[in-house]
């Protein structure tokens, strides 16, 4: 079935950061060269491909695009300068916006301006927010604005957000079964397509997205190799898993505030527990996060060549997140029995910018979480099927 | 024109003539299947015969000494070769004797080695019978062999051009500046060609229109050339070196006849682009342009701006390329070799009008050979995008609904994936065809290949001149070029019409047909087949004879034998020598050393 493109994509990627892909002619040493790349998956010529042809839809809703995790060996091996790396890293950041439907996101990539004024007002709404749910009376005032009227708006903002991403993954999850022949049937159809649903499952959510198997095996050697200490996959891993941490130590510490432990269970078990996980994930996290920002810093491999706005926002409040929680915490052990305002007004930080650096996540680079693993998984399950028909 | 001087009268006896034979080994080819010194024994004590030994290798530099040298001491006046084939060194043994004081046309070639050797490999007793019958065959017509030189006439020097494109106005410019007098024929009303219409043209921006300019200035400088316009070559008569022609000059009331000596004729009449079928792509739809159309399109649009279609303007335009070009058997099978690099050239110059207008280019495979693949890359980098079709999937182009143009086409490097491309213009890159010139090619029976250009002798080692001597071709006649590539033949042609006429004269092989003219009773049988048309009545003796003219007879000999009373001799294979060697090939003569041919052939 004939495609009619979009003649403009190469301009419109242009405004993402695209690379100058106008030097590629299609010889295919990325994607001979890409670790990452096999019959079930390839790129990245294709992608530098459809963007010259002007695919738009097949360039933004392909599996590749998050199957890649940019190593930059491509870049390097690449004989005419067309910097494929770089190029699937601003498609990724054009399909985040394109599947984003409410073009917050395209306003954020492709306008610092409006980035910038788009993150102060959430972290405004979000902050104001909790400001209003932690003990805020309910007749006082902020720029004559009632306390009840912030907390509202911050919970439909919030509600919103999440509609957004939920819509956004529920979109892309779709055209990408759509692209790769994936229906109701040859999910759930048999014994036989359950059991390749499954392990595909596992391989794309444990084995790939908490595991990061071929992240480590496969993309172990950027150009030029790392000392272990800071490698790109350790330090992801490790800000990974502090993340994940961190937002147990978070729910662990609230949830039990929600469900009404006791106080003093709370203070004696719970609390100990999350500050023990808490401490542990938010070191875990601050050194990978504090690596990545020194890397791109650095310029330090192939890799880290380009760093767009939306890469340094992303590093930058996952930093303040982590930096904000440990002063936090300190402030906890000085002398005083109770907090101190000037704690208080770091605590409503530090959650008003993990709210929005979660809640924004279809907008952000962290877009890359909830898009990533059902690429994976798509991969996954292509996998599964070829190897099906192999042995059958 | 000097006459050839006559044969002498009084000829030597042939049993007295003195004939150096040489039986060539070939360095085995001959001599593995072939008893050489039994040969060499047989023709020891043939009459006329001084000579006769073996050589390893004859046209070696060495034997061909030892040949002048034995020539000259013992006062040789006849040498028979027993090797090869003569297109490969009849001319290399006709100089040994020309060197050593003999005529070089009492020199035979007996081939023994295709005819021989190789033929009869595994027949060793009968290639060498075969081989004592040829050489004595060929002793047998040197015997009888005529002292003939070279027909010598004086040339004209003057070159014709027909065609004032930038082939022919550079060779006109060349011939002048070598001292030959040029006269350019242009059937257009002005000169310039397809250069002369347009504007940048590749590999540079330098303007076609400009480049005709300077050429017309430097040939007003020169008073040696002479150019008409609205002018055709309309007769032909004579030989190379001296033709005379007839040119008419179109005028406004009525035709002007002229009649010019040229010694030599350069054809550079150029080509014509190929005009496709109605719907062939598209054509004829709104939008739908050729190659030169376009070129004019983008001459007349602003250097910096919009470049516009009908007033509409153009966002993006998508290329096809080799339309009439490589089209397979029956179509015009050739590569017209100049449009890639002409339309990647007209993308980099929409580029510099509007680096914003979206260009795509449909190939099959870009020939951008040579330095033209810098123009390839560079317009790769200014932002045309490049899609391969198969030569079994060509592109299709329709209207969209929404306006504007929609070419479908199944891209090779997106994987085979079909799309449809939405441009406001689609141009054609059309190729050369054969320009329709029927009437010239009549007049000067240019030799026309199964393509329809013109055929030169050889491409690599004669890639100017034509089986018509004297008549050179140039330029995209011949075949589908660049403008520079014609230049260059153009000059190559120059410098050929000069190899032709500075000697102020011109040597012709004297192997043509002789009349005697007793003999002759004027029948006029002989006109009728002579496809040279040398052959002309003229009064001698009080009566109509026919009368060969040497300069243009080919020495065919279809004249011969159609001659009732014997009275046409084609020199250097007179009936004499014929019949004396065809007798000798079939004498039933046993071999003088019977104990060489063990096993007689029966």
């Amino acid at each position: 079935m004939a495609t009619m493109v979009n003649p403009n994509l190469i301009t419109d990627l242009q405004k993402f950061g695209a690379p100058d892909i106008n030097a590629c002619y299609s010889c295919g040493n990325c994607t001979a060269i890409c670790p990452l790349a096999d019959n079930d998956a390839t790129f990245p010529r294709r992608f530098i491909r459809l963007a010259q042809v002007g695919l738009t839809d097949e360039l933004v809703t392909s599996k590749e695009l998050w199957t890649c995790y940019q190593c930059g060996m491509c870049t390097a091996r690449c004989p005419q300068e067309a910097d494929p790396a770089e190029f699937m890293a601003t498609a990724r950041r054009y399909a985040i916006a394109k599947l984003d439907k409410s073009g917050v996101a395209r306003a954020m990539y492709t306008s610092p301006v409006a980035a910038a004024v788009i993150s102060l007002l959430g972290v405004l709404v979000f902050g104001g927010f909790f400001a209003s749910v932690k003990a805020a009376p309910a007749d006082r005032l902020v720029f004559g604005v009632p306390y009840e009227w912030i907390h509202l708006v911050g919970l439909v903002v919030m509600i919103l957000v999440a509609l957004v991403a939920v819509v956004n993954l529920a979109m892309m999850a779709r055209a990408t079964a759509k692209r790769e022949g994936v229906t109701g049937k040859s999910l759930f159809g048999s014994k036989q397509a359950w059991g390749r649903t499954l392990r595909a499952l596992w391989s794309a959510i444990g084995v790939e997205s908490l595991g990061q198997k071929r992240y480590r095996e496969d993309c172990a050697d950027d150009q030029p190799a790392e000392p272990l200490y800071r490698r790109r996959w350790l330090i992801h891993f490790l800000t990974l898993w502090g993340f994940l941490a961190l937002f147990a130590a978070t729910l662990i510490h609230y949830g039990g505030d929600i469900i009404g432990v006791p106080e003093s269970v709370a203070e004696s078990v719970i609390s100990p527990i999350a500050r023990v996980i808490g401490t542990i994930g938010g070191l875990a996290m601050m050194y990978g996060v504090t690596w990545f920002g020194i890397n791109r810093y650095q310029k330090v491999s192939a890799a880290a060549q380009h760093t767009s706005l939306s890469d340094w926002m992303f590093l930058g409040m996952l930093w303040l997140t982590g930096l904000t929680g440990f002063i936090i915490e300190v402030s906890l052990y000085l002398p005083q029995a109770h907090p101190q305002p000037w704690a208080y007004v770091l605590f409503l930080v530090h959650v008003a910018i993990a709210m929005e650096l979660v809640l924004f996540m279809p907008f952000t680079k962290f877009a890359h979480v909830m898009y990533r693993p059902v690429a994976l998984f798509f991969y996954a399950l292509s996998r599964e099927s070829h190897k099906q028909l192999q042995s059958a | 024109m000097t006459e050839q001087k006559p044969a002498e009268e009084a000829k030597a006896n042939p049993e007295d003539r003195r004939i150096g034979v040489y039986i060539c080994h070939c360095g085995g080819n001959i001599s593995d299947y072939v008893d050489v010194e039994a040969v060499r024994d047989a023709l020891v004590d043939e009459p006329g015969v001084v000579v006769s030994t073996t050589e390893l290798f004859a046209c070696s530099d060495g034997t061909q000494h030892d040949m002048i040298d034995a020539i000259k001491a013992k006062g040789l006046d006849g040498l028979v070769v027993a090797s090869c084939s003569p297109k490969l060194h009849q001319v290399t043994f006709r100089n040994v004797a020309n060197r050593a004081g003999m005529n070089p046309y009492a020199y035979t070639q007996a081939n023994v080695r295709e005819q021989a050797s190789w033929a009869h490999q595994h027949d060793r007793a009968g290639a060498t019978e075969k081989v004592i019958g040829l050489v004595r065959s060929a002793v047998a017509k040197t015997r009888l062999s005529d002292e003939l030189h070279p027909l010598r006439f004086d040339t004209v020097q003057r070159s014709l051009v027909v065609g004032g494109g930038i082939t022919g106005l550079r060779a006109a410019i060349g011939l002048a500046d070598i001292g030959l007098e040029a006269v350019v024929v242009e059937k257009a009303p002005e000169v310039g060609g397809w250069m002369g219409r347009f504007g940048a043209s590749f590999p540079s921006e330098a303007s076609g229109k400009d480049q005709i300019a300077s050429l017309m200035a430097q040939i007003k400088d020169r008073r040696d050339i002479t150019v008409y316009t609205s002018a055709e070559l309309t007769s032909k008569a004579g030989t190379f070196g001296n033709y005379t022609v007839g040119i008419t000059l179109h005028r406004d009331g009525g035709d002007k006849e002229l009649s010019l000596d040229v010694g030599s004729i350069v054809v550079a009449t150029g080509f014509d682009s190929y005009n496709p079928d109605d719907g062939e792509y598209g054509y004829g739809m709104d939008g739908v342009v050729t190659l030169p159309e376009f070129k004019e399109l983008i001459d007349t649009a602003p250097a910096v701006g919009k470049l516009s279609y009908q007033g509409r303007p153009v966002r993006s335009v998508a290329y096809i390329y080799c339309v009439g070009s490589r089209q397979g058997a029956g179509g015009n099978e050739y590569c017209s070799k100049f449009c890639c690099t002409s339309a990647i050239h007209s993308s980099l110059l929409v580029n510099k009008i509007d680096p914003s207008i979206r260009q795509f280019h449909l190939y099959r495979d870009i020939r951008a050979y040579g330095k033209f693949e810098l123009e390839y890359g560079a317009s790769r980098g200014a932002g045309s995008t490049y899609l391969k079709f198969a030569d079994d999937a060509p592109p299709t182009v329709e209207k969209l609904p929404k306006g504007g143009l929609g070419v479908t086409v199944t891209d090779l490097l997106t994987a085979s994936r079909e799309v449809i491309l939405p441009v406001d213009l689609v141009v054609l890159v059309t190729g050369m065809v054969p320009r329709q010139n029927k009437s010239l090619i009549d007049l000067l029976k240019l030799p026309v290949g199964t393509d329809g250009f013109f055929n030169e002798i050889h491409p690599k080692l004669r890639p100017v001149e034509t089986v018509v001597d004297g008549v050179m071709i140039a330029g995209c006649c011949q075949a589908p070029r660049t403008a520079a590539e014609s230049v260059q033949a153009g000059l190559a042609a120059v410098a050929q019409s000069a190899a032709l006429l500075k000697k102020g004269y011109a040597e012709l092989e004297p192997l043509v047909a002789k009349i005697d003219p007793d003999k002759c009773v004027g029948s006029g049988e002989c006109l009728s087949v002579c496809p040279y048309e040398s052959i002309t009545m003229i009064e001698w003796d009080g009566r109509q004879i026919a009368s060969v003219d040497p300069s243009t007879c080919k020495g065919c000999g279809g004249c011969v034998p159609l001659c009732g009373v014997d009275a046409i001799d084609l020199l250097g294979y007179t009936d004499a020598q014929m019949r004396s060697a065809i007798e000798e090939l079939i004498s039933a003569e046993a071999p003088t050393k019977a104990e060489a041919v063990k096993e007689p052939v029966s």
